[in-house]
């Protein structure tokens, strides 16, 4: 059953993919506000509503353990704060990267699995189901300014090199984009750090100890240093526009890339790290 | 354009197709002069009339017979040349009549009929144009004009007709939108005290900017456009300094050479003082106004002339693909009126007119029947079926012709003159 969800949501949030991008492979020439593109907005906006719907259901029925159900859980809130920034935005383009990375994040759930052991669930209490929800709202927030301020770029090289085609006209304006950007970082470091807080405090209280690798911890304090100087930049030294923007890509740049790095060294899908 | 003569629907005027620019601003009425040119040709014979007047055209629409009112209104319009040409006022016009005076109009307020096609500027000039010529208008131009703003907001909402920016001053618009997102609030300041500047600079005022200077070489102009837009006038020199906190610079003066300069505005722009804010430059002059080095700057985004009408280009060939379905709103719409135009009180005049007449003969007959005592019954009958009949053959044409005219969409003319003839009131 919660394969079958899986699979329905994987079409529905694929739809939304092929639907943002149509404008951008040629499938549809120009943007425009006439009524087939109304239509045409209305779906970007119905499937991934649809698709969250039928998420939650699923996410309703799964255990919180191990790399699939967080992928999964992680693709729902990248969703969810898709939907309330185009609300936010009034027809953002968010979606454009959401969706792909939603659909791409269903798929390699279902690829690792969506069902934990016996012994992981046996684990389960309120502080790693708080740990689990922060990180992922966590990650989901700094995925989200990585978004904006990757649109932000884009709109900017366009505006800076007087282009006025497909990104002039269908991304937000480069404002709109500072502040999200703004609201996502500064929303999503704290409760990243709360949940790797919450996560050091399971693992002494509950599991004997801290059962991470070196590695693990200089890593993970590397990429919270540079998600850490963004915020601060952001926030102290009030830096905006585009320099924000390349210090939020770098922030979640590092945490992408090291956790795809410690993923490949220590390869298994009972952990979400 | 037909070529009937009788009273009814007519559009006479000059617009950017058959004018040029310095005819037309002679042409154009301030809403002051509205009733007085009015009265002048109603007093020529028209029983409607409304004066449509903008920088692209000065029409009048009137309820008239052909020659007296329009030779009005040419010989009004004539006054205003300084030098008229051998055939005067009426070489830079046109006259539309009827059914196409209906759709003239339609097609105006549309915005097909717009230099910019489908601006929404027009819709509010149709409006403004009938409430300052209310008092002349009469019912039937009342109604083409309240359904004229109708058909205007049916095509914006069922066809892309005004999807986009097709001016080179809203297109300046939409891409300091698409830097800032919403205008309301911004700070801009206009440097030349042309047209084009005004303009740009009503554009951006409409959006909420708060236009606080206005620069320009000669003071007195600057002074005029200032004191419109609740700014404040200064020379080009005192503006530099300003460019440290303005959101928006626009840039339309006539000077020969660039005048924003990297050396009179780079440190400005450059300095701590904006602390990177964004800094949107429309440079609308030909030759341009600004150094283009300037938009090295990183917080800099500079556009001239070219880069606005590409986003103007952009939006118009999208319009265009919207002609048709317009066009089809506007047929559709003159259709309507004029079934309602054509039918107009037809039927309840003609009763009127029969009721009249009948009330007429009763009273007459009984009249002359005292007088005429000594007829028996029969010939009493006899009489009264004679007043009759002569009541029917008086009234039959008159009632063919009524008909008739309306079903040819012609019948608020002859009902109009049955009206005055026969001193029946007209409908509420």
């Amino acid at each position: 059953m919660i394969v079958t969800l899986h699979l329905i949501v994987l079409a529905l949030y694929g739809l939304a993919t092929a639907l943002v991008l149509a404008p951008f492979t040629g499938l549809r020439a120009s943007p425009s506000a006439s009524p087939p593109s109304r239509s045409r907005r209305a779906l970007v906006i119905a499937f991934p509503c649809a698709g969250a719907a039928v998420h939650v259901v699923a996410i309703s029925q799964l255990t919180l353990v191990g790399l699939g159900p967080a992928l999964s859980m992680l693709a729902l809130c990248l969703v969810l704060l898709q939907l309330a920034s185009e609300r936010l935005l009034r027809g953002s383009a968010v979606s454009f990267f959401a969706a792909p990375s939603a659909t791409g994040l269903v798929g390699l759930a279902l690829l690792s699995g969506l069902t934990p052991s016996a012994e992981a669930i046996a684990a389960r209490n309120i502080w790693f189901v708080l740990h689990v929800a922060l990180s992922v709202l966590g990650l989901a927030l700094l995925a989200l300014a990585f978004i904006a301020a990757a649109l932000y770029l884009l709109q900017f090289r366009e505006l800076k090199a007087r282009r006025f085609g497909q990104v002039f006209q269908l991304f937000p304006p480069l404002e709109r984009l500072d502040q999200l950007n703004r609201f996502a970082l500064v929303a999503g470091f704290p409760a990243l750090t709360l949940g790797v807080l919450l996560a050091l405090g399971y693992g002494a209280q509950f599991s004997g100890g801290l059962h991470v690798a070196k590695a693990q911890v200089v890593w993970g304090l590397f990429t919270w240093v540079v998600l850490g100087w963004a915020v601060w930049v952001r926030v102290v030294r009030h830096w905006a526009g585009r320099r924000a923007a390349l210090a939020s890509i770098a922030g979640f740049g590092a945490v992408l890339l090291v956790y795809v790095a410690l993923k490949l060294t220590q390869p298994g899908a009972e952990r979400f790290l | 354009m037909t070529g009937q003569t009788e009273t009814g629907l007519k559009v006479v005027g000059v617009n950017h197709r058959t004018a040029p620019l310095d005819v037309r601003e002679r042409f154009a009425h301030g809403a002051h002069e509205v009733p007085r040119a009015l009265a002048r040709v109603m007093a020529a014979g028209a029983s409607g009339g409304v004066l449509l007047s903008t920088c692209n055209r000065t029409e009048f629409y009137l309820v008239a017979d052909d020659e007296p009112a329009l030779e009005a209104v040419w010989s009004l319009l004539g006054e205003r040349l300084p030098v008229a040409p051998a055939g005067g006022a009426r070489e830079y016009g046109y006259i539309a009549r009827d059914r196409d005076a209906v759709r003239h109009l339609y097609r105006v307020s549309a915005g097909l009929d717009s230099m910019i096609l489908g601006e929404s500027q027009i819709q509010g000039q149709v409006r403004e144009a009938w409430e300052a010529s209310r008092a002349q208008a009469g019912p039937v131009l009342h109604r083409l004009f309240q359904t004229a703003l109708h058909v205007g907001s049916r095509v914006r909402t069922e066809t892309g007709l005004g999807m986009g920016t097709a001016s080179a001053a809203s297109a300046g618009v939409a891409v300091a939108g698409k830097i800032f997102g919403d205008l309301a609030g911004r700070s801009a300041l206009i440097l030349g005290a042309g047209d084009m500047a005004e303009l740009a600079a009503t554009c951006l005022s409409d959006q909420g900017v708060q236009i606080t200077l206005v620069a320009n070489r000669t003071q007195e102009r600057a002074r005029a456009i200032a004191e419109r837009l609740g700014a404040r006038a200064v020379s080009l020199d005192e503006a530099w300094p300003h460019f440290a906190t303005t959101d928006i610079a626009l840039c339309s003066t006539a000077a020969p050479h660039a005048v924003v300069t990297w050396e009179r505005v780079g440190a400005v722009i450059g300095g701590g003082a904006r602390r990177g804010r964004p800094l949107c430059i429309l440079d609308l002059a030909v030759p341009r106004d600004v150094d283009p080095a300037l938009a090295q700057l990183e917080n800099v985004f500079l556009y001239d002339v070219d880069d606005l009408q590409t986003v103007a280009a952009q939006a118009t060939a999208r319009r265009r693909d919207e002609i048709p379905a317009a066009e089809r709103i506007v047929e559709e719409e003159t259709d309507l009126f004029w079934a309602w135009y054509g039918g107009l009180g037809v039927v309840p005049a003609i009763k009127e007119l029969r009721q009249r007449m009948d009330d007429l003969r009763a009273t007459e007959l009984e009249r002359a029947l005292r007088q005429l005592g000594h007829l028996s019954p029969e010939d009493r009958a006899r009489v009264e079926q004679f007043s009759q009949i002569l009541l029917n053959k008086f009234l039959h044409q008159p009632t063919i012709a009524l008909k008739t005219a309306a079903e040819a969409g012609r019948g608020y003319g002859l009902l109009e003159a049955l009206r005055r003839l026969f001193g029946m009131e007209p409908p509420e």
